[in-house]
């Protein structure tokens, strides 16, 4: 069986932990209980019949006072670099973090996620428009 | 994170430990299994915990190969009975830590975490350049565990070098591990001995012995306090309020006449160590009449010619002899002693008037002689016997009202021949009394003899003529008080 390390990246609040308890457990609450540290969670997906094991780790949110430790990117395969469509500033951080986690264990492939497609009307970020 | 997670699957491991384990203790019947049972009944765990507890060294209840770079698990193996969770999550977890240690506690690049400890367990991380050997062990491992850990995982880097290098999240090639991981899963157990059944039950015998005599000697113990108690309830001037029983302790409170006897001293009779026993006794009057009797004594202090007695009703008896000035003192005193409601002295006599008497019946005393005889006539050992006894008597007497006594013995002799012959007849008759009555025991200081010959004679009594009764020993008495010996007898 192929095991692959994967990471939730990005902002605080910006619904990493939200996104792997969906993915994994089916379940969603409104509470936000931020991370602390790193959750680590496994999904098996089948990927060309072939079955595959997410290893998935959910990192804490970066914030003002907290950057996110790069050593624990290390081994990935690829991750998330999720963004709350409602605030701006999570693109930036995500944007910020990109850079830093490529120059740390190279060009991994990712996936940028917009999240809180529901709140769109409250987006702060708009199709076809740069943010800057 | 980390700690509830590794935490509940080493839980659940020893749960299925302790679940064989159990089955396998049940039916044995060791003095060693007995304790155990008492200490689990005791401490509320499980038997099996309390076996487990009380006889693992060490134990290693699992091993993770993880993969450094990607800390993804390699290969797992878990003691037989462990059951794990997700050995994926846990090795990743282990990683996270790891990672999280590291950064935030800035150690240099070369070090790295290798142990971990929560309460009974120890995560041990043994490092290789690729992969790293992780070991969750019970209890205390022993240090030459760490080089059978460091062997295994120098092995795997050997063998499977280029695989560890390659590895893209393929896990399948590390199976070949298998037996270097096992090879880790060490421990050691203080006993592992089968009950055996005949110590069993000689020791089972032998519980049953203590116990039986532990029960004997409690009983024995409960019979001492028991008859104790009952001799103390028995003793006048003794209230027992409270006796306590304790675990090798005695505690008795109660009340207690100065008079009555010790409590202490009836312990050892009884077979009761003193020092076993706390007592505390408040002082207080009992109205019992024995001990009513002996403070009467105490007070009075009466001469021991006084005899006292004092009936259930509290009626103080005194007879016998007694000094006067005794006798109204006593008489005085008596009615204020606890215990004592009447007074009789009807049967005491004065000593005084005793003495009087006595001294009255030796002066009217004569002892006889026959004719120019110096010995005794014959036929008055009687009234030589009665004469003993009433000196003796005074002598006794006149002590008790600090007198001394002075018998003289005056002889004489009737008017025939001459006057010099009759002094000395009669000197020699004097002296011949005293000396009966020193060989009869009277002291010989309370003696004089004195011959007065013819003159100052007796005048004829009860048909004796007066030439008989002028050959004979009279007597004359004189008491002197002692107190004022020395101005009387200047
Ligand atoms: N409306 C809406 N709320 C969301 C969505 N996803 C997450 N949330 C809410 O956003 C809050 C934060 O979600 P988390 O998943 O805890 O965010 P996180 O990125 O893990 O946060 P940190 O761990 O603090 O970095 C929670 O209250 C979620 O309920 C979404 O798609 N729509
Ligand atoms: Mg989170």
């Amino acid at each position: 069986m192929i095991q692959k390390k994967i990471c939730m990246v990005g902002a605080f609040a910006t619904g990493k932990t939200s996104l792997v308890a969906r993915f994994v457990r089916s379940i969603y609450s409104d509470v936000y209980q931020t991370t602390v540290g790193v959750k680590i969670d496994k999904k098996l997906v089948n990927l060309d019949s072939q079955e595959v094991s997410l290893i998935l780790w959910d990192l804490y949110g970066e914030d003002e006072l907290q950057k996110v430790r790069m050593s624990y990117l290390r081994g990935a395969s690829g991750y998330f670099l999720v963004v709350d469509g409602t605030r701006r500033s999570t693109f930036e951080t995500a944007l910020a973090l990109q850079a830093k986690v490529e120059q740390t264990i190279g060009a991994v492939p990712f996936i940028l996620v917009l999240n809180k497609l529901d709140l769109q009307a409250d987006w702060e970020l708009e199709e076809g428009r740069s943010p800057r | 994170m980390i700690g509830p997670a590794i935490r509940r699957a080493i839980a659940t491991a020893l749960e299925a430990t302790l679940q064989s384990l159990n089955q396998a203790l049940e039916n044995s019947l060791t003095p060693q299994s007995f304790a155990w049972r008492l200490e689990a009944l005791q401490t509320g765990k499980s038997f099996a915990e309390v076996v487990l507890l009380r006889t693992l060294l060490y134990r290693v209840e699992q091993v993770f190969l993880i993969h450094k770079e990607t800390s993804l698990l390699l290969h797992h193996v878990a003691a037989p009975g462990v059951e794990t969770l997700d050995a994926d999550l846990v090795s990743a977890m282990l990683k996270a830590i790891q990672d999280f240690v590291c950064d935030s506690f800035n150690t240099s690049s070369g070090d790295s975490l290798d142990t971990l400890r929560f309460g009974e367990l120890t995560l041990w991380i043994e490092q290789g350049p690729q992969a790293v050997l992780a070991g969750v062990i019970r209890g205390n491992a022993p240090y030459e565990l760490r080089t059978v850990f460091q062997q295994a995982i120098e092995k795997i880097h050997q063998v499977q070098g280029k695989a560890l290098a390659d590895f893209q999240g393929n896990a399948a090639v590390f199976e070949a591990s298998h037996a270097d991981l096992e090879d880790c899963l060490r421990s050691r157990y203080q006993h592992k001995k089968q009950g055996n059944k005949a110590y069993a039950w000689v020791a089972m015998g032998m519980l049953l012995l203590a116990l039986g005599v532990f029960g004997f000697f409690g009983f024995r113990a409960r019979q001492r306090w028991a008859t104790y108690l009952e001799q103390l309830k028995a003793e006048p001037g003794i209230v027992v309020i409270e006796a306590k029983r304790g675990w090798r302790k005695y505690f008795i409170t109660g009340l207690r006449d100065p008079l009555a006897v010790d409590p202490a001293q009836l312990l050892q009779p009884v077979g009761i160590n003193p020092q076993a026993v706390v007592s505390q006794w408040e002082p207080y009057l009992s109205f019992d009449s024995e001990l009513a009797a002996t403070r009467v004594k105490d007070l009075l202090k009466p001469p021991a010619t006084v005899s006292l007695s004092l009936d259930e009703d509290g009626v103080l008896r005194m007879s016998g002899t007694a000094p006067r000035a005794w006798i109204a003192e006593a008489q005085q005193l008596a009615q204020f002693i606890p215990g004592v409601t009447q007074v009789e002295v009807a049967d005491l006599i004065e000593t005084e008037a005793e003495l009087e008497s006595i001294q009255r019946q030796i002066e009217n005393q004569i002892l006889q002689f026959q004719e120019g005889q110096t010995a005794i006539a014959p036929h008055q050992d009687e009234s030589l016997q009665t004469l003993v006894e009433q000196i003796k008597r005074l002598i006794t007497i006149a002590a008790a009202l600090n007198q001394t006594v002075q018998v003289e013995a005056i002889g004489r002799a009737n008017n025939n021949g001459s006057e010099a012959q009759n002094l000395a007849l009669s000197q020699s008759r004097a002296d011949a009394i005293v000396a009966l009555l020193v060989s009869a025991g009277i002291e010989p200081e309370s003696l004089t003899a004195r011959g007065i010959g013819t003159r100052n004679p007796l005048q004829n009594q009860s048909g004796i003529s007066t030439v008989e009764i002028n050959r004979s020993v009279s007597f004359k008495v004189s008491l002197t008080d002692e107190s004022h010996s020395e101005i009387s007898n200047p």
